[in-house]
């Protein structure tokens, strides 16, 4: 029992970990990046490419992992995203071709990793056995897992604190809520949007770095998986509230571990597809997050 | 005959408004609005920004909910029924900002207007084409009727906008704003348009901000300031009125004062 | 002639289901409702229509009917509950339902086979019978652009408030996109299934949105003709692409990003604009001649033609 909450803690720190960028970049610049999970799953498969090679510690190579995908996001913000919004006739044009194209870009790198790995799951080597096991009072811990739970749980609430005391953050919120005032208040929108990208990037490649040490290896689809839940989260939480992704992250990791404790397996993945919808019906604007301040 | 008709029944206002209220929350927009509006005739609203008279005509097409109070058409109460209802009862309205469908050229965007399901025959179809037609041909449009409205300038898309109106066969025409952004030349055609439409029979209501224009072309005009009526009758009187003065002929001579 | 058609009789039957998979997507957007529910519905069409042939010995196309209806069934259902959600959210919600359905195939027991799902589902279908639904279907979809059901359909998708005050009851334009999605996503789901004689879970996933997406966003969103350039290129592209081997779904990314990026309006979308350019064009001198000339030809009462030159300025008249 207790071995089952901490599993489900564990994997509410991984969708945490994951969903924190994607609730980043969507909650502030309006930007659902559908190629968030493949940034999460190519960050890692480079570190891993470069590990195969050169023999590194962990943490650099989780710093590498978080540079390449804080590269890769800025690459199609850069490249894709901006234009599109520059091109747009209205917002909800923008929203829809934003998603369309981050769908097409998410199968680039994915078709490029199933090619090279040829299908088969890759990891970080001979790190993985690194990782210590604790025994303690029944309970078995390792050092890795112990790591996604503090640094999910520290960037989770570092993030919604930056989000509502700092200057920048405030400044990135009110863009999510009304990019006139935050043009008129001297926030540079072009700028902060790619910088919100680069910390989302950021986020998705140490997310992708910690599951594959957490998991020994992960595969190519592991970050579409990775993406509804997230969703799910997001959308359990509200848009727009970081502390709502956290609440959400551990609520979907919680009711996932109880349908598989319950042998209930198959059904696992109906818990978020499902709690998605609920949520939308009920009280679409999530348990945390501001009403929605949109005509249509 | 028509003088059985006068004294046996007093006319029916196209439109009735009494004691309309939109609040938005906290804010109130509109508060305690009442008015008729006789047939045939034009009536003006002046009034600074955010005095609600867009609230108000978003209200009177049921676009916002109705806080309180009563809207009535030709005497029947229609405040229960949808926005999409209006074209059917027959209330056109053109919008603030210019909402056209780019992709379709400017007849097509007309012909949305006559565009219900219950055009059958060719009978029909013709006359319904010949409407489109003359609603182009009054805006003056006739030459670019087949460009798309990104190819034509901010006025005449405002041009559009009104023939689509006027293609509606309307018993009552809301124009918001109709000349914003044009030059004097077009507003002076506008106003005569609406002259024009006028000695029809059409009953029209006309949000502008342009006062000399309004004076020019109402014959009645109502004065609002935070949601209420602050004077309403005949335009010069209106005009003249001390609490209009101050309310919106002051704040316009302080923006004059600003620019010189 | 005929030995080409045998030797590619497969790729133009699926050229016709994986059009019909895309109408289903394409005629949500159209009506700006951002639905992927058809690829949820064409598993539904699938698994209905084999069931109907395995379990209950029926014939080819009444079990194709069956699943056709249910699936319309389903999606109209769908729409009802979620017809009040905006944007993304609705896309999410109805990506949501397409998984959830293949998860209930996986959960169905041995009426659906569970995760190995049915085989020997073989319809007895003839390519010309193929064809001929399809055009029926392509028909009915060319119809509903034309004329003045076409502008209300832009109106709605555009500009739904301006459509309401134009008389166009907007929530039934919406609750018909859902049903008709629903049954040309579950007739592609059905003859699909009934031509390949199995159907798993596995294939009603993300992928399938993807594609169904793809062959929209490439060749165009506004028609059907859009949808049909778009399943070309992607059924016949893999084997134009032998050269490049198995780097092919790099380049259908590739394609998919330009198209988002430079063809808002698919391949379809560009040939309409040039092709307006051009007739707009051949008149071009007319127009500007009108323009400058400020309409002099225009009636009494008329607004005279006149480009727009200077800003108004509010209240200057005084």
């Amino acid at each position: 029992m207790l071995q089952d909450v901490f599993n489900a803690v564990v994997l509410g720190s991984i969708y945490l970990l994951f969903a924190l960028g994607m609730a980043l970049a969507w909650g502030t610049i309006g930007v659902l990046n559908f190629a968030h999970g493949v940034t999460f799953m190519f960050s890692a498969f480079a570190a891993h490419l470069v590990a195969d090679r050169v023999a590194l510690p962990a943490p650099l190579i989780v710093v590498l992992a978080a540079a390449m995908g804080a590269l890769i996001s800025c690459l199609v913000q850069a490249l894709v995203f901006q234009s599109i919004l520059r091109r747009a006739r209205n917002p909800r044009a923008a929203e829809m071709q934003i998603l369309i194209a981050g769908i097409g870009v998410a199968v680039i790198p994915l078709a490029i990793a199933q090619r090279l790995t040829n299908g088969a799951p890759f990891g970080f080597g001979s790190a993985a056995e690194q990782a210590q096991v604790y025994q303690v009072g029944g309970l078995r811990l390792t050092t890795m897992a112990l790591v996604v739970i503090v640094v999910g749980l520290g960037l989770g609430v570092g993030l919604a604190w930056w989000l509502k005391a700092s200057k920048r953050g405030l400044a990135l919120r009110s863009i999510g809520v009304d990019p006139e005032t935050a043009s008129l208040m001297g926030a540079n929108r072009t700028s902060l949007a790619l910088g919100t990208m680069a910390v989302a990037g950021a986020l998705a490649g140490l997310a992708g770095a910690l599951l594959t040490y957490q998991l020994g290896a992960i595969s190519a689809e592991t970050g579409d998986v990775l993406l509804i839940k997230a969703f799910a989260a997001i959308v359990l939480g509200g848009l727009g509230s970081q502390a709502g992704v956290i609440a959400g992250a551990y609520f979907i990791a919680i009711a996932e571990t109880f349908v598989i404790v319950n042998n209930w397996g198959t059904w696992a993945d109906a818990v978020s597809f499902g709690l998605i919808f609920l949520m939308l019906l009920v009280r679409p604007q999530g348990l945390f997050g501001r009403r929605e301040v949109r005509r249509t | 005959m028509t003088a059985v008709h006068a004294t046996t029944k007093p006319e029916v206002p196209v439109l009735e408004v009494r004691d309309l209220a939109v609040h938005f929350g906290g804010v109130k927009a509109v508060d305690g609005l009442s008015f008729s509006l006789t047939a045939g005739k034009i009536f003006g609203v002046l009034g600074p920004n955010g005095s609600g008279k867009s609230t108000m005509l978003a209200a009177v097409t049921r676009l916002v909910r109705l806080t309180r109070g009563e809207l009535l058409f030709g005497g029947e109460p229609y405040h229960h029924e949808p926005p999409r209802a209006m074209a059917g009862l027959g209330i056109a309205r053109t919008f603030q900002t210019v909402r056209l469908l780019e992709d379709r050229t400017v007849r097509e965007n007309v012909l949305l207007a006559t565009d219900d399901h219950l055009i059958r025959g060719r009978a029909a179809r013709r006359a319904v084409a010949e409407r489109v037609d003359q609603a182009i041909e009054r805006v003056g449009l006739t030459k670019v009727r087949r460009l798309r409205p990104t190819e034509l300038s901010y006025g005449m898309q405002r041009r559009v906008e009104i023939a689509r109106a006027i293609a509606m066969n309307p018993r009552l025409l809301l124009l918001d704003e109709p000349t914003a952004g044009m030059n004097r030349q077009e507003r002076e055609d506008i106003s005569a348009l609406m002259r024009g439409l006028q000695a029809e029979g059409l009953t029209q209501l006309i949000i502008e901000h342009d006062v000399q224009m309004m004076v020019d072309t109402c014959d009645h005009l109502f004065a609002m300031t935070t949601g209420k009526l602050i004077a309403e009758g005949e335009p010069r009187a209106v005009v003249r009125h001390p609490a209009v003065q101050e309310a919106y002929l002051g704040s316009r001579h302080g923006r004059g004062h600003a620019r010189a | 002639m005929s030995d080409w058609y045998a030797a590619n009789i497969v790729l133009v039957q699926s050229t016709m289901t994986t059009l019909l998979l895309a109408l289903s997507i394409q005629l949500p957007l159209r009506v700006g409702v951002f639905s992927f529910a058809g690829v949820g519905c064409y598993g539904i069409g699938g698994y209905a229509a084999a069931i109907c042939m395995i379990r209950l010995e029926m014939t080819t196309w009444p079990s194709i009917a069956v699943g056709t209806l249910l699936a319309g069934a389903a999606s109209f259902l769908l729409g009802l509950l979620i017809q009040r959600l905006n944007g993304l959210y609705l896309g999410m919600a109805t990506i949501a339902f397409t998984l959830i359905i293949a998860i209930l195939a996986v959960n169905g027991g041995s009426l659906t086979g569970g995760a190995a799902g049915l085989f020997g589902a073989l319809g007895d279908l003839t390519t010309g019978s193929i064809l001929a639904v399809t055009l029926v279907v392509v028909v009915v979809f060319a119809l509903s652009e034309t004329g003045g059901l076409g502008r209300r359909v832009d109106a709605v998708r555009e500009d739904p408030e301006l459509a309401a005050a134009m008389g166009v009851d907007v929530s039934r334009y919406r609750r018909m996109s859902f049903l008709v999605s629903g049954l040309v996503g579950g007739l592609s789901g059905a003859l699909t299934i009934l031509l390949r004689s199995s159907i798993t879970p596995a294939e009603v996933n993300f992928q399938l949105v993807v594609l169904a997406l793809t062959v929209i966003v490439v060749g165009g969103f506004r028609s059907w003709a859009g949808a049909l350039i778009g399943s070309v290129i992607f059924v016949w592209l893999p084997k134009a692409l032998d050269f490049v081997g198995e780097w092919e779904t790099v380049v259908y990314g590739v394609i998919v990003v330009l198209a988002a990026l430079y063809l808002p309006g698919g391949v379809l979308g560009l040939a309409a604009d040039l092709y307006h350019r051009l007739r707009s064009g051949r008149r071009g001198g007319e127009t500007d001649d009108e323009k400058g000339a400020g309409g002099a030809d225009a009636g009494p009462g008329a607004v005279a033609g006149r480009e727009f030159d200077q800003l108004a300025v509010p209240g200057e008249g005084r």
